[in-house]
């Protein structure tokens, strides 16, 4: 009687252990962790796959181009969006610096959504008298961009009972801001097409 | 004279088994990473150079079907230690068509990379 008591104990204990719940995760199972670097066809609207194609394609054409000799000061100007769609830009842009700036190739001066914050940080320190004199940085020092950096990002989308085309082109070209010469330019095409 | 033949036999099963042998290091082979079986797409000659300081690779990628292929790839771009000095790279989607010959172009993403590995995969 004794020994049928002690083995349904243990059944149990083994059985409570066996359902105990121990991976590392927590919740529904039909949230998944996705890999960030996967071909994404969703929709054929403007998506991940196609920002990381735009940055990685113009960061290395411009790096490798040879025509960012000595790290030069570059300021980033915002990519035109001359789609229909809505595209977060400011993204594409990020990425793009993002990536030079891992290459070593170049230096980013503050660009006009940083430019206030730049701004505001110098006269506080110089104007505010909160500093203490020999650590506020001096005004009339920050560094003037050699080249300015700007896009565009257009699309043709075309449709008939069967298919949806997207056409989609993004160009980036640098220039010298003292010539106003165009010195460098790339574009990437992309064609996203659904079968309904 | 029966074990003689059996043994015959048996080497040769051993020898059909055998894997074939691994690619001679530094090959165009040896860079390739197939992600399963490649339904008719060779990769073919590449072309590896050292351009204002970045890697840069041409792959030739062969479509041996008539029929158009698609296929997806990345590159992993390595160090002098074989380790990967950047980021992983986004998958990227081609299209071959039916019985084309195409080159495939890469510029390492930093100037650290002096060897690469090309990962391909078909659907």
């Amino acid at each position: 009687m004794l020994s049928i008591r002690l083995c349904s104990i243990a059944a149990v204990a083994l059985l409570a252990t066996g359902c105990a719940n121990n991976s590392p995760s927590l919740g529904s199972k039909n949230i998944n962790y996705g890999d960030t670097k996967a071909v994404e066809t969703v929709t054929n609207e403007f998506g991940s796959t196609d920002l990381q194609m735009i940055a990685e394609s113009m960061t290395r054409s411009l790096a490798q181009s040879g025509i960012l000799q000595g790290r030069p000061v570059v300021q980033v100007y915002d990519v035109k969006n001359k789609t229909s769609e809505y595209i977060d830009t400011r993204e594409i842009t990020t990425s793009i610096k993002t990536q030079l700036m891992k290459t070593g190739t170049a230096r980013f001066a503050s660009d006009n959504t940083q430019m206030q914050s730049q701004v505001d940080q110098l006269k506080l320190q110089n104007q505010s008298g909160l500093y203490k004199q020999s650590t506020v940085n001096k005004t009339g020092n920050m560094i003037a961009a050699k080249y300015r950096l700007e896009g565009s990002i257009s699309s043709i989308v075309k449709r008939s009972s069967d298919y949806k085309d997207v056409f989609y082109k993004f160009s980036l070209q640098l220039i010298d801001v003292e010539s106003g010469l165009a010195e460098w330019m790339d574009e990437k095409e992309i064609r996203k097409t659904t079968e309904r | 004279m029966r074990i003689k033949i059996f043994g015959v036999l048996a080497l040769a099963l051993l020898a059909g088994c055998a894997t074939p042998p691994p690619p001679a290091p530094g090959s165009a082979a040896s860079k390739v990473v197939a992600m399963g079986d490649m339904k008719n797409i060779e990769v073919g000659a590449m072309r590896v150079a050292r351009e204002n300081g970045f890697l840069t690779v041409n792959v030739q990628l062969n479509n041996t079907s008539s029929r158009n292929k698609q296929m997806y790839y990345r590159f992993a771009w390595l160090g002098n230690d074989g380790f990967p000095v950047a980021d992983a790279e986004g998958w990227k989607s081609l299209t071959l068509y039916g019985s084309q010959t195409s080159f495939l172009p890469a510029i390492a993403p930093v100037p650290k990379a002096t060897d690469f590995r090309l990962e391909v995969k078909t659907p």
